[in-house]
């Protein structure tokens, strides 16, 4: 917040400049979530962030949401600092997010309603939209009648539905099982390649991550993790997510960044154990 | 009195459906009609077995009548309460006065609760007054009420306020409070304001807080005002009570409370039918 916006930075959709974020601890203390976090993602791509856990994945989401504001750093979004939530962006939650009080069709069109479109038009969007992702029968549905799958799908279209310019995505998929995974991960490839947004996908899986996206960050170990390496991931696009497993790039890329995340999640491992031996 | 630690209790943990003694004998919806029949006539059994022991006992001379009026006494007494029309005016003024003290209370309840559990600021200014307040053992405000408002009704209106509003307050803050992060900043990323989030997300999910606080208010307000009336009226079922518990009538007084109860189970029939409605987004609960 210390600078004004750079006009070179107006390209990007989402932009983080050295951000921190220092969080208090109930003892008084505090700890650094991550440090100097440099994120650049321009307009159309893909972008993966891959860690061990605790590495403050979803830190960096928040603060690119506009959640979370850094303890010192600046973040923009195409080129506008954000101060508050990010107006042009959506978010998928990894935990359920769907308002349990409202039907399928009522949390679709929520965005769309509480930006003061009428309601009828607001229900007409919605039906395509849970069209498109296989629900137009349960638009009546309460979220608590649905799968998992059902409900994730259902998030799907109530983040879309506000066409966002940038789409966080926080471990969405994380509590599916593997068949429904791959399937959701398909749909949601296919929906993103019709668009033109920025998707920030944040998740523990190195498959999933190469298979998704145009590259691939890789965090370091917590607390204070930074930025260890990024890749770009060059498989031509459409992708078989079902195939792409065997493709010989794919191993390639797998077997190089996991060399790298590996480093990582074992020293993560490792302090982890440190602690529970200190305390002892 | 039983009112501090009630409210105290309410405050940290809403009743759940299968613990709140009003909604124990509503049907449950899953189960099959044979077994809900069978819970019925056991209900049944027990009732007329314990009055029919009372009955009996009182007659062959094991307790004192006087004490316990026979149930059969009891019932002709409320049948003439009723059929004299002697109950109507006394009930029309009891419930009037619960019914004020109601709505007022858990108005500012609500209002206040919201308040503070938006507003940080004014949450840490306040909650040491309110605590104060509510520690107090709400029945000795009666006699002062008494005096500040005189015999009639308003009196027993501020009376069970006061009773009604620490209920609703504190289980209106608590459901604000614990609404889940995730939804919040859901709502927030899909672009609510704070009317919007109000209205889309805290105050459905404060709703099961505050229906669970209801069951226990309504009660609350009903008690206000029969205790404001037994410690000085002119009118109500509480003065009913009262004036038979002078003249040592007990079946009077037997009848009086058998009214009141009938009068809150209603009552308390009818609250459950609109959180039926209000909250059919809710999973059917699991029985344990």
């Amino acid at each position: 917040m210390t600078q004004p916006s750079q006009p070179e930075s107006s390209k990007y959709a989402v932009e983080l400049n050295g951000c921190t974020k220092e969080f208090a601890t109930p003892g008084g203390g505090s700890y650094f979530a991550v440090r100097d976090i440099d994120l650049k993602v321009e307009p159309g791509r893909f972008v993966s962030i891959v860690g061990p856990t605790g590495s403050g994945k979803s830190t960096i989401l928040n603060m690119a949401a506009g959640l979370l504001n850094p303890s010192s750093g600046t973040v923009h979004s195409f080129g506008e600092p954000v101060h508050g939530v990010n107006r042009r962006a959506s978010y998928m939650f990894q935990q359920d997010a769907l308002l349990p009080w409202k039907s399928v069709i009522d949390n679709v069109s929520l965005g769309l309603t509480m930006a003061g479109v009428s309601k009828s038009d607001a229900y007409d969007e919605s039906r395509r939209w849970l069209e498109k992702v296989g629900l137009k029968n349960f638009a009546d549905r309460y979220p608590h009648q649905l799968s998992g799958g059902m409900r994730k799908r259902t998030a799907v279209a109530q983040a879309w539905i506000v066409n966002p310019d940038i789409l966080l995505m926080d471990e969405p998929f994380s509590a599916l099982d593997v068949q429904t995974r791959q399937i959701m991960e398909n749909e949601l490839l296919q929906l993103w390649q019709e668009s033109d947004k920025a998707v920030v996908f944040i998740t523990h899986d190195l498959d999933e991550a190469i298979a998704l996206s145009d590259e691939v960050i890789i965090l370091g170990a917590g607390p204070g993790s930074t930025v260890v390496g990024s890749y770009e991931i060059d498989i031509p696009r459409p992708r078989d997510l079902l195939e792409i497993r065997d493709d010989p790039k794919f191993v390639d890329l797998h077997r190089e960044i996991w060399g790298r995340l590996k480093v990582e999640v074992s020293r993560t491992y490792e302090s982890a154990r440190e602690e529970e031996s200190d305390a002892a | 009195m039983t009112v501090a630690p009630a409210s105290k209790n309410s405050q940290r943990f809403p009743l759940r459906k299968e613990q709140n003694p009003a909604a124990v004998q509503r049907p449950k919806r899953k189960r099959p009609d044979a077994s809900n029949f069978s819970i019925r006539m056991g209900q049944l059994g027990l009732a007329v077995a314990v009055l029919g022991a009372w009955e009996l006992l009182g007659r062959i001379g094991v307790i004192d009548p006087f004490f316990f009026p026979l149930p059969s006494d009891i019932l002709v007494t409320v049948w003439a309460w009723i059929s004299t029309g002697f109950v109507f005016p006394h009930l029309w003024i009891t419930l009037q006065e619960a019914v004020l003290a109601f709505i007022t209370g858990a108005t500012a309840g609500l209002v206040l609760g919201f308040l503070l559990a938006r507003v940080r600021l004014l949450e840490r200014l306040f909650d040491p007054f309110l605590q104060m307040f509510n520690a107090l053992p709400r029945v000795v405000l009666a006699p002062i009420f008494l005096l500040w408002f005189g015999l009639g009704i308003w009196s027993k209106v501020a009376f069970g306020f006061t009773l009604v509003f620490f209920i609703v307050f504190f289980n209106t803050l608590e459901g604000v409070k614990s609404v889940d992060r995730v939804l919040v900043d859901n709502a927030k990323m899909l672009g609510a304001s704070e009317k919007q989030l109000l209205r889309h997300v805290f105050i459905p999910s404060a709703l099961t807080w505050i229906f669970s606080s209801l069951h226990i208010s309504v009660g609350f307000a009903i008690t206000g005002a029969v205790v404001g009336e037994y410690l000085g009226a002119s009118a109500g079922v509480g003065y009913a009570i009262a004036q038979a518990q002078g003249v040592f009538d007990t079946e009077g007084v037997f009848a009086g409370m058998f009214i009141l109860m009938v009068v809150v189970l209603i009552i308390d029939l009818g609250v459950n039918r609109v959180e039926r409605h209000l909250l059919r987004w809710r999973p059917p609960q699991q029985s344990s």
